[in-house]
């Protein structure tokens, strides 16, 4: 309190003189602001960014006409450090659409509404995924209520591996050989590869997916209590990604983040991307247009032909910003949004993914989804939810840097990695 | 007597802080207060959660905290590379250009200062675009002349970033000292540089024992903002390499800003915040020194 | 008079000015001519050296897709309002400071001199707390608001209030005009160009000045055309004909403010370097 108490003093002065212009705003509407992410996929390539979500904003308010709804689209690049300065500054939106591993950091700090109501006995048997809602928690609270789920995987250039003659071998169950082969044989065909992206926060889950199936390593144990980057095959997934780059194969990613990876994908300028999941098709739309790009999806390659995915669950988390009115009409918004008979099917199509309510059932009828879908078996355990998740990012990237950069060897990095993010779990969990 | 220049001086102090308040308000509460607060919290283990007194521990823990270490080498690298640059470039497109035809120095004044208008962001996106190693224009040129044969990620790769980084920088921290130097040698004493002329001196000596001196103010100030500038490179970063490759173009501002926006660590960012003032505190008044002696002013 | 004869190292100075000209010339030139590129036309290689087709597509699309408008609406009101802000606070200011003795008048001094040399970014994190104690973040009080403190313009003011005739003030004293009226009538219209060189120097700090936005401004329709700009490149990283279409609107403005003032502007820069 005592930065309070200094603010306070210091301020006070200037406070009074505006005092006038922040009287207290009649309360007989509730106001919510709703912040998003780019997750959705807008109805068509042309729309702008935000279209659909007020789309349903309209159709919420058109039910609920006590409440009002105001959205703010953020990007990942510069989102997740909005959030944070609007939590420091107390200016935070009262819903935000995200995924586990930001919103379950925020849990943690106490900065959610819990949201233990929303988690009835229904929804739980409908769910019916134990690993998927415990992702939702911290702890035993619940923070997160997920609407829709979607595994990872890459995709390559369907035009470019006809050329090198390599099509055949890009399928489900393929091996870390066949990849190197299909790799080289792009090479020399000369096209550019796909890059081992590690610039930023955007879709960093997919080269760390990428580098665990190569041998079949994890990035955390079983009970996701520590990191085992560091084992054997950890390091031999790290010292192939290297030769990779060396060789040409494979681009240093230094300079790129997920998004920028995936645009390069869909432009056609390179023949692959490690980072590619249901929804991308949609959302880079335009770009495939205009390229006229044909992808083919795929699992990652391992050494043993069966893959372990992981993937991304979507769901809205509920700020408390010390206004019951809000978390009250927030929640509400939250539950049109996923349950809602009309719209939460609808709404779970838009994000491309698949829902976490079986009740649902096949929303897509289409044979892509269903191939896609049955990817869910390769679900490996999910690890976002760990203490110090945020931290162990922004030493995931530095450590991927320097590998690809030939600053540090591969074992070395991941050891000295290993070491500082274990560290992190324990200084967070404190 | 005394007495009554002490009531006049105590007016005139009445008027003056009139005058002043204004500004002082919002120095007081936008710059001095944070500045004390950013102080006092640089004592403290301040985070999303906590809010404790830890006394000198995050100063400990910035000296042994290796990504620190490596953001001041890359500020100390970014600045002892920009300011001679800066000044040698500077001294030699002014003394070509301040004596020619008022439509050429204007000319050229507008050139190296178009950078600086055209605005930090604008500026380092399209730079992103010519860097960019699959459709930048920078790989395309260098391929066609045969200098490389293979595209160069340079700002993915170590060798490059932080050279990077620094030739946008250059661009667009030229534009003020050329401007200074047009207009500080257009009040050297022109007699004196034909006198020397007359007497036989060479252009050099010319340049070194008259112009120099009545330029080192001009100079001492270019130094002294170059190095200020310098330090604080940060939207540059933030908008192209996020600090990678592995820490090679994290700067102190850089690495502040990670550690209080993304993650929460506010009392530490405090601190790197207070070592970062005092550090270019401590340079401008050794440059002061340094340089200043020898201005006669 | 010494005789006209191009010596090497003047070839040699035309051809580095010449490559220079062209290295500070092209990305302004790449910010117009990309603008006007698609998408797919911006990353062709061999690059298109002038758009081949041309398009509107860029500027229509940040208009109707993005809140472009607004961005810009909010830079120019940014700009403006502290221009006039910093302007009349610092003229008061820089005024007392040359012209009278006082109490405090050193230390006050050396004071706004040491803060000049401290970089913003320092306090920014007790700033935003201040700013949002004050309940105006995201707001564009949040942007202005810090900035009418920062002491450049009372240096400025104080060099340029240095050449009003101290007699001048003396005997429109003795005349019994009061203290503001001194200032409105005799004081400021010597300082007037000072106040026109302060003036377009802040506007076009304020317009460029990506860090006090970034951390101020969040939400979409608050951001700045420069904010705006640099979330274009984060959402769609290589869509390079949109992103230049968005900085040439970043750039236009403040480009052609600077080329009409050009004098004044040189004016306050050189006037800011010269020791009082």
């Amino acid at each position: 309190m005592k930065k309070k108490l200094l603010s306070a003093a210091l301020v006070g002065a200037m406070v009074a003189s505006l005092a006038g212009a922040t009287t207290v705003m009649a309360e007989e509407k509730t106001e919510i602001t709703w912040w998003a992410f780019p997750t959705y996929t807008q109805e068509n390539a042309d729309d702008a960014v935000g279209t659909w979500e007020q789309k349903i904003i309209d159709a919420f308010e058109a039910e609920h006409p006590d409440i009002t709804v105001k959205l703010e689209t953020i990007d990942f690049q510069s989102g997740p450090e909005k959030i944070t300065t609007a939590i420091e500054a107390g200016t935070m939106a009262d819903v935000l659409f995200d995924a586990p591993g930001r919103i379950i950091t925020y849990g943690k700090a106490g900065k959610l509404a819990p949201l233990d109501d929303m988690f009835t006995d229904e929804f739980v048997k409908d769910v019916n995924n134990d690993a998927l809602l415990s992702a939702c928690k911290a702890g035993e609270t619940p923070y997160m209520y997920p609407i829709s789920s979607a595994p990872f995987y890459m995709a390559f250039n369907k035009a470019m591996l006809e050329d090198a003659g390599v099509l055949d071998k890009v399928k489900d169950g393929w091996t870390t050989d066949d990849f190197v082969e299909v790799l080289k044989a792009l090479k020399d065909k000369g096209y550019n590869p796909g890059s081992f992206f590690c610039n930023g926060q955007g879709g960093d889950q997919g080269p760390r997916a990428f580098f665990t199936n190569l041998y079949s390593s994890s990035i955390t144990d079983e009970g996701v209590t520590k990191y085992t980057t560091d084992d054997e095959n950890s390091v031999k997934a790290m010292e192939l990604i290297k030769s990779l780059i060396d060789e040409g194969c494979l681009m240093n990613g230094s300079q790129f983040d997920g998004s920028a990876d995936i645009q390069n994908f869909a432009n056609g300028q390179t023949s692959f991307t490690i980072l590619w999941s249901p929804a991308q098709p949609g959302t880079q739309a335009a770009l495939l247009e205009s390229s006229g790009v044909d992808y083919v999806e795929v699992p990652f390659p391992s050494d043993d032909g069966v893959p372990a995915l992981e993937y991304l669950v979507n769901g809205f988390c509920v700020f408390d910003n010390g206004d019951d009115a809000k978390i009250e009409a927030s929640k509400e918004f939250i539950r049109f949004m996923c349950d809602d008979e009309e719209w939460g099917p609808k709404d779970v199509i838009r994000t491309g993914s698949f829902p976490v309510r079986t009740s649902f059932g096949d929303l897509y009828e289409d044979e892509r989804m269903e191939t896609l879908g049955s990817w869910t078996k390769y679900y490996s355990p999910y690890y976002n939810t760990i203490d110090g998740f945020a931290e162990m990012r922004t030493l995931w990237f530095p450590m991927c840097q320097a590998v690809s950069n030939g600053d540090t060897e591969p074992k070395e990095a991941l050891t000295e990695f290993t070491e500082k993010a274990n560290e992190t779990i324990t200084k967070t969990a404190k | 007597m005394k007495k009554k220049t002490n009531k006049i001086r105590m007016r005139e102090t009445l008027v003056s802080y009139c005058f002043l308040a204004p500004v002082l308000i919002f120095f007081v509460v936008f710059v001095l207060a944070p500045m004390v607060m950013g102080f006092i919290t640089s004592f403290f283990n301040y985070t999303m959660t906590d809010f404790e007194f830890v006394g000198l521990d995050n100063y400990v823990r910035m000296f042994q905290d290796e990504v620190f270490l490596k953001s001041l080498r890359n500020t100390l690298i970014i600045v002892v590379g920009s300011v001679p640059i800066v000044v040698i470039f500077a001294l030699y497109v002014a003394s070509q250009t301040y004596e020619r035809s008022a439509f050429t120095r204007s000319f050229f004044r507008c050139v190296f200062f178009l950078p600086v208008v055209t605005g930090t962001v604008a500026v380092t996106v399209v730079w992103k675009w010519i860097y960019d190693p699959l459709s930048g224009i920078l790989n395309y040129t260098l391929k066609m002349t045969n200098v490389i044969d293979q595209n160069i990620s340079w700002l993915g790769d170590k060798r490059y970033a932080l050279v990077a980084i620094i030739a946008i920088l250059l661009t667009t921290a030229i534009g003020q000292p050329i401007i200074l130097y047009i207009a500080a040698m257009g009040n050297i004493d022109k007699s004196l540089v034909e006198a020397a002329r007359v007497d036989g001196a060479t252009e050099f000596q010319v340049f070194w024992k008259i112009k120099w001196p009545s330029l080192l103010p001009t100079t001492l100030y270019i130094v002294v903002i170059t190095t200020i500038n310098s330090f604080q490179c940060f939207s540059l970063i933030q908008l192209l390499t996020n600090g990678g490759p592995n820490y090679s173009t994290t700067t102190i501002m850089y690495y502040l800003y990670e550690k209080a926006f993304k993650l929460s660590e506010y009392g530490y960012a405090n601190t790197m915040g207070v070592f970062l003032a005092a550090l270019i505190g401590l340079i401008s008044f050794a440059q002061f020194k340094l340089l200043g002696n020898d201005v006669e002013y | 008079m010494r005789k006209k004869k191009i010596t090497p190292f003047q070839v040699f100075t035309m051809i580095i000015l010449s490559l220079l000209t062209i290295f500070f010339i092209f990305p302004f030139y790449w910010i117009m001519t990309g603008a006007f590129k698609s998408q797919a036309d911006a990353i062709k290689i061999p690059p298109q050296w002038w758009p081949e087709s041309p398009t509107l597509e860029n500027f229509q699309k940040l208009l109707v897709q993005n809140p472009a408008g607004s961005w810009m609406l909010n830079s120019i009101l940014i700009a403006l309002i502290t221009m006039l802000l910093v302007c009349i606070t610092s003229a008061l200011a820089g005024y007392v400071l040359a012209k009278k003795r006082f109490y405090g008048q050193a230390i006050l001094f050396s004071i706004f001199i040491g803060a000049m040399a401290l970089p913003k970014q320092v306090i920014l994190v007790p700033l935003v707390r201040i700013i949002s104690f004050m309940g105006i973040h995201d707001t564009l009080a949040a942007v202005i608001l810090p900035l009418i403190g920062w002491p450049f313009g009372v240096f400025l003011m104080k060099q340029f209030s240095e050449n009003i005739p101290t007699e001048l003030l003396e005997s429109a004293k003795i005349d019994g005009c009061n203290e503001l009226k001194i200032f409105t009538s005799i004081a400021f219209p010597i300082v007037k160009p000072g106040f026109a060189a302060l003036a377009i120097f802040t506007f076009i700090n304020t317009w460029n000045d990506y860090f006090m936005q970034l951390v101020m401004l969040s939400s979409r329709e608050k951001l700045t055309i420069s904010l705006g700009v640099a979330t274009l490149q984060a959402e769609m990283a290589t869509n390079y004909g949109l992103i230049m279409a968005g900085a040439a609107l970043a750039a236009v403005p403040i480009v052609t403010v600077f080329l009409v003032f050009q004098k004044f502007f040189t004016q306050g820069i050189t006037m800011g370097a010269v020791k009082g």
